[in-house]
């Protein structure tokens, strides 16, 4: 079925998505972890309210995140050019990858931690608890299995932003179902390609849920 | 006399909430002295305010007016950082525990000394002590979701003692527990206010809770202090509305029997009495019936104290009688106007 060469270009392809996936999305932690922090601590009835700091970074996220992925990875190219000297191919995707999915993370972070009983918190500041010492022993420690499930979540959906930006050169498994699949018909290998990433993402999103389940003290 | 000490005072508080309209005062002008060592009540219906009282003695709310008092020292006025530290002296137990899920017993109890800078290993030596003393040395290594509710408030008292705070605050600490369980906390509560002289509050709205291990209460209704006084006192002769209410209904309203009755007393038993048929022999006497509405016994400070509802029957002489042959054996008898 496939000409010879091409399995070999399909194993490239495939870590080429792998390491853009994974790349961004530890560096888009890097960014959207603290942001989600900000957003938990700072929220009107959060442990250190400063509603301007809160609302400001909300309408800022709200707004990288409504704009589609495929506009935002060309929208920001000189921004891209900038960072990494070049607009095409894996290191250039990484950098769209992790400007959209920052915010995302942000607010699964957010809302993971948010699933903290208001009581233990109470309970902290009955104790003496500073916001600081909070944050740490209780916030994060408390919603660690929820947060491990939100990074089920974004690494996949990285993944398919991942595959996305082949459209615009990107490189991976995205690149070549395109290229092939769409611009030379060859159905085939659009195909495989699709069943390919439906099981990547399906052995990343169980072995997220495993490691939350495992961690969750709670059971 | 030995002169008391006070452990709290609570001077002028008001607190209210900003609503849409307006504010909801939840708390008006409220003073409150408890003494050092003492195992003060506060009781009330739910939305009393009693809650938020308790929250305003270690200031996790603020009063929106008046001053708080810990051993002396003024907490009102400290700023955020010193408040955190005078917040080592005072443990607080809540009614759903809030222990933190992800941490076994034994780091729950080690979580405040970690918060008040303890070294490591001196923190494990005290919370290994502690869950000694609460009973559950055997468990040190359970997450909070293996233990029982009664379980989980001992590892939460232990967790409040661990900084060897002056005062216990204890909010509605057995309302999620069933009736044996609440019974051993109780005394657990009882013995170390007795073995380690820790003031406690307790918050309740449960009469039976202040009866048992309280030696003053205050009756709060409608954010004020509607009476105060020794437990004994207020339980024999309330004075308020809802004084009466609680010790009579224990909060609860008889949807049963509707409308006043006539003719209805309440009867105190006090010490010994309890083991004699009083009541029966009352009836053989004066041959005639009482209507029994309710009753109950318990144990108060160590003697046994029962309490009755009864009905008389409507003849004036036979009542009159009656009544006699109670007061007679020294127990009291007051008309009480509803049931």
């Amino acid at each position: 079925m496939f000409k010879e060469g091409m399995m070999a270009l399909v194993g490239i392809a495939f870590w080429e998505s792998i390491y853009m996936t994974l790349i961004s999305t530890f560096f888009a932690y890097l960014i959207g972890l603290p942001l989600g922090l900000i957003l938990v601590m700072t929220d009107g009835e959060g442990v250190r309210p400063i509603p301007i700091v809160h609302q400001t970074l909300g309408i800022i996220i709200n707004i990288v995140r409504s704009v589609p992925f495929l506009i935002l990875i060309v929208t920001i190219m000189p921004f891209t050019k900038l960072a990494v000297g070049t607009t095409i191919g894996p290191k250039a995707a990484i950098v769209g990858l992790l400007v959209a999915a920052a915010p995302f993370i942000a607010r699964l972070v957010e809302s993971s931690l948010k699933e903290v009983e208001k009581g233990v918190i109470e309970a902290a500041q009955s104790m003496g608890a500073s916001p600081l010492q909070i944050l740490v022993k209780v916030l994060i420690p408390e919603a660690k299995p929820s947060l491990l499930v939100g990074s089920a979540i974004a690494v996949t959906t990285i993944l398919g932003y991942s595959a996305m930006a082949g459209f615009v050169g990107g490189g991976g498994l995205g690149a070549i179902a395109i290229n092939y699949g769409v611009h030379r018909g060859q159905r085939d290998i659009m195909y495989v390609i699709v069943v390919l990433l439906v099981v990547i993402v399906q052995i990343l999103q169980e072995f997220g849920m495993q490691i939350a389940k495992r961690t969750d003290k709670r059971l | 006399m030995e002169k008391k000490e006070t452990m709290i005072h609570l001077e002028g508080i008001s607190k209210s909430f900003p609503q849409k309209r307006g504010s909801l005062e939840v708390l008006k002008d409220i003073d409150l002295k408890i003494e050092k060592g003492e195992v003060f009540g506060i009781i009330g219906l739910s939305g009393a305010g009693k809650s938020t009282l308790v929250r305003c003695i270690n200031l996790l709310e603020r009063p929106t007016k008046g001053r708080v008092y810990l051993d002396g020292a003024e907490l009102t006025c400290l700023p955020e950082k010193e408040l955190r530290q005078q917040r080592h002296s005072m443990g607080m137990i809540f009614q759903q525990f809030q222990l933190l899920m992800q941490r076994t017993a034994l780091e729950n109890v080690c979580f405040p000394l970690e918060i008040a800078g303890v070294p490591k290993e001196k923190a494990r030596a005290r919370a290994e002590e502690l869950l000694d003393l609460v009973g559950l040395g055997e468990r040190l290594g359970a997450y909070p979701s293996q233990l029982s509710g009664g379980q989980k408030q001992r590892v939460a008292i232990a967790r409040a003692l661990a900084t060897e705070p002056k005062v216990l605050l204890c909010d509605e600490a057995t309302s999620a527990l069933d009736p044996n369980t609440t019974a051993g906390v109780l005394r657990l509560l009882k013995d170390i206010n007795e073995r380690l002289g820790i003031t406690i509050v307790v918050i309740t709205h449960e009469m039976s809770v202040i009866q048992e291990i309280c030696n003053r209460v205050a009756i709060i209704d409608d954010g004020q202090i509607a009476e105060m006084g020794g437990v004994e006192e207020i339980f024999r002769a309330p004075k308020t509305k809802a004084g009466r209410e609680l010790v009579y209904h224990e909060g609860t309203k008889r949807e049963a029997i509707e409308g006043p009755m006539e003719n209805c007393y309440r009867v105190v038993f006090r010490g010994g009495i309890s083991g004699e048929p009083i009541l029966g022999g009352m009836m053989l006497e004066c041959n005639a019936v009482a209507n029994i509405l309710s009753g109950n016994t318990r144990m108060l400070d160590g003697r046994v104290y029962g309490q009755m509802m009864i009905q008389l029957p409507a003849d004036k002489e036979t009542r009159e009688r009656m009544l006699a042959y109670l007061r007679e054996r020294e127990v009291e008898v007051e008309e009480v106007q509803y049931v």
